[in-house]
């Protein structure tokens, strides 16, 4: 069947200290319990039959080989059949229920992961890439479904199998069954060390494959620049070392495997080899009938051939303990933000919002991204905010969203503590529009009533024309319909901020918070939006981040930070007067400067500290 | 018939569609064939290895059956004449040569047998992996340089995601499908031969044996057809499923803004559900067809007994052959099987196959001048650029660019500005050669473009793409780009010129600081740097450059500005510029608008002129109400 392998990130060497994390999985399989036991007694059952059939074999090969007995061939043909009628039966049952609990198990699990992940926070993202999620809901589910569907029966029909195989044995002969079983012990052992000994093979050549796969991933998300520098010749150069380091990798997995093959393989024919001269010399001796010879073989191919598949079972087992341990840090992964319901905001909302001495710092940061914010924002009112990058705008408006873990006590709405209310009832009442302009692969209009599929046409279009999106909707073949393909790809990334714009201003929220949504879109189409806006939002509470002073001289009020603090806040007029950051800023940007020393000023003070990693 | 509209008529959506998927496509096949053929030689030392391989495998019930039962257990002169392969006789030559017991001997001729075969299978293996993973390795390349000399038309249609798979999943998948055809081999040539020597000792339990197979083809041919439709059903359920999760994490912040989690929750739910309900249907047919195939050994192995049983009675056929055709049912059975469980193997594999070919077939490449056309440059050109009536478009009946033509001296600077859609970088693109066009003539110091070879073109027009494309490595890879002819210094010194130096030391590990792909721990303004720093460290004579629009702080902006400034001095540049900044940093604008040019000159000519520019220069850079003109 076609598994689907996602890449992940690179997966550490299995081991046993890993296995305890299996323990995770029982309340999944528990509930199966009666099914597992029966199915697993069924199985042993299977095992049996098969068993049995030497033993007929036998009782035939012993008729023949001695002339004075009679032939006896219809009885255990018979008795074959009727073992394998009884198998097949029991099998087919046995088998589709464990198949059927382990595909109910991977769909938990996956249900489970995805439920977690749909409400965890910023810093979960960070550290788990969407790639490396996939890989967890893939990969890691995929072992365990291998292991509880045959990893731990293969355990215990083991047992089973060597202990009826060496029951049969020990009871046609002991003398035989004991110089027999003494090679076996060490095809365990043997194939157990090997096995474990090939992790570091797996290893390389997963990592040699993710080489090629990166390499070329990247080569061709840049092929335009590779070929505007000229470069294809030496790429395929450089590709072809990968290429080849991977080769040598597998060669290395595969000789290894073959080693392994060998080793094991010469060790597991010792046993026949005994059979054959000793139980061969027993049979000259009369000890031993040839039936019981034979049997021998049968038992041994039965044996081995669960001793083999031990070494594999286990290697599986260590395997899907890692992916368990994976899993459950996902599933058991704690909320960043945690749900509250206390507070209830009233309708209308009037959109006052007041941060009192807010300070928030990102976990592992060195300072906090902003600090000392004391302000209130009155009802209604427009306020844009400027800053250099990094300079906190963006964590301002995602605490007030609740997209950061915003502490108790730093922010209220209307005087309720956010932190107090339903995070899912806040972002009714806060919309962001955030600066990445994310479009899912669907037809616009699913995109722009993403939070509510049964918007009417009229409150779209409305929107649209707020957002400056209605023309490229007119534009557009299917209109409203177009699918926008994955990532919003078919649109241009002015079109695509301008949608995401929109889906923001259709849910006509009390406070609308936009970080920094028209550096897309050009000036012209900005001055329409932002004339839109101020229609759209008439009396309610607007926040927007900007680099451009054409943009933040409508609003009510200008804040200019810097270090996670505010350092200039007024009108328009007031900030120019005072001569500060924003003065500077308007002057170098509507270029009606022409004191060169005063650019050098900004120039030599802004060098020294902007450029240098703000990353 | 022009290049351009016969680019138009190329069907992009056929290099995504599902392809005919033939399950034993032998054309196909024999091509792969081709990239093993250097490996030849090693090729046919391992074929020749398994072939001998098998024949131990066979040879070993043999030794059981016909040697130790017939001869030495249960010795019947009656069934002495049927065939034993000589091997009764080597046994006896054992027996004498050593003086050993005739067990002895038998178990001494049973343990060579298995270290030779040992032996021949772990040569084999390592020969057929060797060659096989050099051949795969060099279509892998060759399928990389196909794409990499792809033109940009080709890129254009047709997404990066969709032909990476082709040079990793689907050139796995043909390891696959040789290691799958591999194996087949090294059970068919068993096969074969056991059915030979069964044929030879019995032809009546023979034929026996061979009801079977039917018997197993026909179920294994029944399984497929039942499964072809399942497993299709169970792979796109797989596919929707993690294409939905995939999806929705990458957007999480917006499905987290817009209170979709339970909505989200419900349609995943759904996708699982669906994709729960496929498997289990898969596994209905699964089991029961692994148990048939699991069952038919023991079904013959009951008719050998009874069949065969009356035959050892009568002496037509040894108690040690029939106990040899017991050994043998699974070297026949198990065949038949591995066909079964290999072909979905194969099927996939040759879908992989097919997507690999049509890659490699997919002759799209920019015209490339041919022997005498080709045009010799001087070392250093001037830098004097002449485009002379070029019309272009990308699409059939939508012209970009209407007869623009215009000329630029050595050194000087050109703006181009005008409205998103107006041409600006097409013009680009032109004139580094990403698209091949006949209607109108380019020049670089008065040499057609046409006949200049795209490589050399391309050192000498260095061209700043908007977005900067980040290759994870080092700061100092991503500059020189892995070209070995850049030296550490020169591009260390391209940082230094262009500003780039300050922050460069300033990271962990200065020019060794490895980036993340898409340059992730830079900012926008650094990646900008970082890309003139490249384009420098070549020194071409023609720069061209489309400014990113993207707004940057206006501190690091100034830096740009300055470090623009020293990137075009003296050399001729072609900019598409978004700033004024940048534009009055130009000798002369060219206003470009509906893929016309309609307006060149200075910034001060242009204002006089009170047309279009003057009016994008009102509208996009004139912001301050009061103070304006």
């Amino acid at each position: 069947m076609d598994k689907f392998r996602v890449p992940g990130p690179r997966r550490e060497r299995s081991s046993f200290r890993h296995l305890w994390h299996l323990k995770h999985l029982i309340p999944y399989v528990k509930r199966y319990a009666w099914v597992l036991t029966t199915a697993l007694f069924g199985l042993l059952l299977t095992r049996l039959m098969d068993a049995i059939v030497p033993q007929f074999m036998k009782v035939a090969i012993d008729s023949l080989a001695d002339a004075n007995l009679e032939a006896n061939l219809f009885i255990p043909a018979l008795g074959i059949l009727g073992a394998l009628a009884i198998r097949f039966t029991i099998y087919i049952f046995a088998r589709r229920a464990l198949r059927r609990i382990s595909i109910s198990v991977a769909y938990d699990l996956r249900k489970r992961i995805f439920d977690r992940i749909q409400y965890q926070g910023p810093n979960f993202f960070n550290s788990h890439s969407t790639g490396d999620l996939m890989s967890r809901a893939v990969n890691d589910v995929g072992m365990i479904r291998m292991v509880v569907s045959f990893g731990w029966v293969t355990i215990v029909l083991f047992f089973f199998t060597v202990t009826t195989g060496l029951y049969f044995m020990f009871d046609m002969s002991p003398a035989l069954a004991t110089w027999v079983v003494l090679p076996l012990p060490l095809v365990g052992i043997v194939g157990f060390l090997m096995a474990r000994g090939m992790f570091p093979y797996f290893r390389e050549r997963q990592e040699a494959l993710a080489a090629v796969t990166s390499f070329t991933q990247e080569n061709l998300n840049g092929i335009r620049t590779i070929q505007a520098m000229g470069q294809e010749d030496n790429e395929i150069k450089r590709f072809r070392r990968v290429s080849t380091k991977f080769a040598t990798a597998v060669y290395r997995a595969t000789r290894y495997a073959a080693w392994m093959n060998i080793c094991v393989g010469l060790l597991t024919s010792i046993s026949p080899i005994i059979v054959i001269f000793y139980g061969g010399s027993l049979v000259l001796q009369d000890e031993i009938t040839l039936g019981t010879m034979t049997a021998f073989f049968a038992y041994l191919m039965m044996v081995t051939g669960s001793v083999t598949a031990i070494g594999w079972s286990l290697s599986m087992f260590t395997g899907a303990a890692a992916g368990t341990e994976r899993i459950f840090e996902v599933i058991d992964s704690t909320l960043e933000v945690a749900d509250s319901g206390a507070v209830q905001i009233a309708e209308p909302v009037a959109g006052q919002i007041e941060f009192k001495n807010f300070t928030y710092q990102h976990p592992n940061a060195i300072r906090p991204a902003v600090q000392n914010i004391d302000l209130t924002i009155r009802p209604g009112e427009t306020i844009a905010i400027l800053g250099r990058v990094g300079s906190g705008k963006s964590t301002l408006l995602k605490a007030i969203a609740r997209l950061i873990d915003t502490p108790a006590g730093g922010i209220f709405i209307d005087g309720c503590d956010i932190c107090d209310v339903s995070v899912e009832r806040l972002r009714q009442i806060v919309t962001l529009v955030p600066q990445d302009p994310f479009l899912f692969s669907t037809s616009l209009r699913e995109n722009l009533t993403y939070d509510e599929p049964c918007r009417s046409d009229a409150a779209i279009w409305d929107a649209a024309h707020a957002g400056g999106l209605a023309q490229t909707i007119e534009e557009l073949t299917n209109g409203l319909d177009t699918e926008v393909g994955e990532r919003g790809i078919t649109l241009s990334g002015g079109q695509k901020q301008r949608a995401t714009l929109t889906r923001g201003l259709i849910r006509d929220a009390g406070i609308l918070l936009l970080d920094d949504c028209f550096s897309s879109v050009d000036t012209e189409t900005e001055e329409g939006i932002l004339s839109g806006l101020a229609r759209m939002r008439g009396e309610r509470t607007t926040l927007l981040i900007s680099h451009r002073v054409s943009t933040a001289r409508h609003a009510d009020r200008i804040l200019v930070m810097d270090e996670g603090e505010i350092v200039e806040a007024g009108s328009h007029q007031e900030l120019l007067a005072r001569g500060g950051y924003y003065a500077d800023l308007e002057a170098i940007q509507s270029n009606q400067d022409d004191n060169d020393s005063r650019k050098a000023r900004l120039l030599r003070n802004l060098e020294s500290d902007v450029l240098v990693n703000r990353a | 018939m022009s290049e351009i509209e016969n680019n138009d008529r190329r069907d992009y959506s056929a290099f995504d569609a599902e392809l005919t998927h033939q399950a034993l496509n032998m054309h196909l096949f024999g091509r792969l064939l081709t990239w093993l053929r250097p490996y030849r030689p090693t090729l046919f030392v391992s074929i020749a290895l398994v072939v001998l391989a098998a024949a131990m495998s066979v040879l070993m019930p043999v030794i059981t059956g016909r040697v130790i039962i017939d001869t030495i257990l249960v010795p019947n002169p009656a069934v002495s004449d049927m065939p034993d392969y000589g091997l009764i006789g080597v046994t006896s030559w054992i027996e004498q040569t050593f003086a050993t017991s005739p067990i002895m001997a038998a178990t001494l001729l049973y343990t060579l047998l298995i270290l030779v075969q040992a032996f021949l299978m772990f040569v084999h293996r390592l020969t057929m992996t060797s060659s096989v993973l050099k051949g795969l390795r060099d279509l892998r390349v060759d399928l990389f340089s196909s794409l990499e000399r792809k033109p940009a038309s080709f890129y254009d249609h047709v997404g990066v995601g969709r032909v990476m798979t082709r040079v990793t999943n689907d050139v796995e998948n043909l390891v696959d499908l040789l290691t799958g055809f591999g194996m087949l081999a090294g059970e068919f040539v068993p096969f074969f031969l056991a059915m030979f020597l069964m044929f030879h000792i019995s032809g009546e339990l023979t034929g026996i044996v061979l009801l079977a197979i039917p018997v197993a083809a026909v179920a294994t041919y029944f399984f497929r057809q039942a499964m072809r439709e399942i497993f299709r059903h169970v792979r796109n359920s797989v596919s929707s499923l993690n294409q939905y999760m995939q999806e929705d994490l990458m957007g999480i912040q917006v499905v987290q803004l817009s209170g979709r989690e339970s909505t989200n929750i419900e349609q995943y739910g759904v996708f699982n559900k669906e994709n729960r309900r496929q498997e289990f249907r898969a596994i209905n047919y699964e089991v029961l067809f692994e148990n048939v195939n699991m069952s038919l050994g023991s079904i013959i192995t009951a008719a050998i007994v009874w069949y065969g049983g009356g035959a050892v009675v009568q002496d037509q056929v040894s108690l040690g052959s029939l106990v040899l055709f017991t050994q043998l049912i699974n070297m026949m059975i198990q065949p038949v099987a591995s066909v079964g469980q290999q072909f979905n193997t194969l099927f996939r594999s040759m879908a992989s196959g097919e997507r690999i070919f049509q890659a490699l077939d997919w002759d799209e490449k920019l015209h490339e001048p041919v022997g005498d056309r080709v045009a010799t440059l001087p070392v250093r050109l001037r830098g004097d650029v002449e485009f002379r009536q070029v019309n272009f478009s990308y699409l059939q009946d939508e012209p970009i660019l209407k007869g623009v033509s215009f000329h630029i001296e050595p050194g000087e600077k050109l703006a181009i500005v005008g409205p998103t859609g107006s041409g600006k970088s097409t013009i680009i693109r032109l004139l580094a050669r990403f698209y091949d066009f006949d209607d109108g003539m380019i020049f670089l110091d008065g040499v057609d473009v046409n006949t200049i070879a795209s490589n050399d073109l391309r050192t000498r027009v260095g061209v700043v793409l908007q977005d900067f494309h980040v290759f994870s490595g080092s700061v100092i890879d991503n500059i020189t780009l892995n070209n070995p002819a850049i030296s550490r210094e020169r591009a260390e010194w391209a940082a230094r010129l262009v500003n780039a130096d300050p922050f460069i030391r300033d990271l962990p590990d200065g020019y060794e600081t490895l980036l993340a792909e898409r340059g992730n721990n830079l900012s926008q303004g650094q990646q900008q740097l970082l890309a003139f720093a490249r384009v420098l460290a070549v020194d071409p004579e023609i720069l061209v450059l489309d400014e990113a629009t993207s707004s940057i702080d206006t501190g690091t902006e100034l830096i740009i500005q300055d470090a623009l400034h020293k990137l075009t001095e003296g050399r001729t540049s072609i900019i598409i510029a978004h700033r004024l900044q940048t534009i009055q940093e130009c000798d002369r604008i060219l206003v470009l608008h509906h893929g016309e040019v309609k307006e060149v000159g200075s910034h001060e000519e242009l204002i006089a002129k009170q047309g279009i520019y003057y009016t994008l220069h009102e509208l996009q850079f004139q912001d301050v109400g009061p103070t304006a003109k």
